[in-house]
């Protein structure tokens, strides 16, 4: 997390933007390289340098875009690849919800621009903003947008650049995720509660992960964390 | 791969993801939610995030790799330790990479 700024006591939406932008620059140089990554297996499975890249502009959803992809690519059956990005998906219906409290009385065109640049990343960044009572729409479109330029552009880069980089995993982008998503963890848990929270959810996610597909386990573990600490008694 | 197929796939997934995102949002932003809804919203990112990382981390790929070799398990150590101390994500994201860089070239 950037060290806190002290509040413009008049910012305009200019600078409202600016500061959710350097909110999401984390965000942006990882979406780049996993991006790239993104471009290359698109091109690999026969998209072309302009599908890839819209792809990622219209879609902007990482492992669904992998798996809808792999999906599609292997099946050449449309149906089941939007089925099988639509159950890895899932995850955003449980963010969205947790952001909506947040969007009262923004107008309906900019919350479907935010809903739009709802990420796992962005969401986190954008929720911890929120809870800090600094977050409002204007922030939070910049760090979507951000977010959106870097995924898009580093699709581009990667579909562009096909087999010129070889293989993007000897460059150790196969950790690009999970490591934002360590941090992104560490940076939720500030009581015990929450860390509690967490390895109740990750603990019947990974007991689930060998039945249900997609990331069903995890959203029946963060379900069931989210119930379980909300019944238990403070 | 047709064009037909590859736009349908990018506008199918454009529209089911835009779906699932906004949903929540539009008819949620418009209710008093009660406290206890809340409460539970307020557990949901910790929840998720530590269930992706945790099968992300043990089960890199799809399947169980609960042996000490495994960089992904080493690898989160240092990552998370830089962001807990620095509250850096760039600091700890390049350390975590390589970390893992470095551990998947030494445990071969």
């Amino acid at each position: 997390m950037p060290p806190i700024q002290a509040a413009d006591p008049f910012p305009t939406r200019r600078s409202l933007l600016l500061r959710g932008a350097r909110l999401g620059l984390p965000i942006f140089m990882v979406y780049v390289p996993v991006g790239a990554a993104f471009g290359l297996a698109a091109t690999a499975a026969g998209f072309t340098l302009v599908q890839a890249t819209a792809c990622s502009a219209l879609v902007l959803a990482g492992a669904g875009q992998f798996i809808g992809v792999a999906a599609l690519a292997s099946s050449g059956n449309l149906a089941a690849a939007l089925i099988a990005t639509g159950v890895v998906n899932l995850r955003y219906l449980l963010f969205s919800a947790t952001l909506a409290p947040h969007l009262k009385g923004v107008p309906r065109w900019h919350q479907v621009l935010l809903a739009h640049t709802l990420t796992d990343e962005s969401f986190a960044v954008n929720i911890a903003d929120a809870r800090a009572g600094r977050a409002e729409r204007f922030s939070m479109t910049g760090v979507g947008l951000i977010s959106w330029i870097g995924w898009t552009l580093g699709t581009a880069l990667g579909a562009a650049a096909g087999g010129a980089i070889g293989d993007p995993s000897k460059w150790g982008v196969d950790f690009a995720m999970p490591a934002m998503f360590i941090a992104l963890l560490v940076g939720q848990i500030t009581r015990r509660r929450e860390f509690v929270a967490g390895a109740l959810a990750a603990a019947i996610a990974l007991a689930l992960s060998a039945w249900l597909p997609g990331q069903w386990p995890v959203v029946v573990g963060a379900i069931t964390a989210a119930t379980v600490m909300t019944a238990a008694p403070r | 791969m047709s064009p037909a197929l590859a736009w349908g796939l990018i506008l199918g997934m454009a529209l089911t993801n835009t779906v699932i995102r906004l949903v929540p949002i539009a008819a949620i932003s418009r209710l008093e939610l009660p406290d206890v809804v809340h409460r539970w919203l307020s557990y949901v990112p910790v929840s998720v995030m530590a269930a992706i990382v945790a099968t992300q981390v043990l089960r890199p790929g799809g399947s169980w790799m609960l042996t000490s070799d495994n960089p992904y398990l080493l690898a989160a150590v240092p990552t998370a330790l830089v962001f807990k101390f620095t509250r850096s994500f760039l600091g700890a994201i390049a350390a975590g990479m390589l970390a893992f860089l470095a551990l998947r070239y030494l445990l071969g």
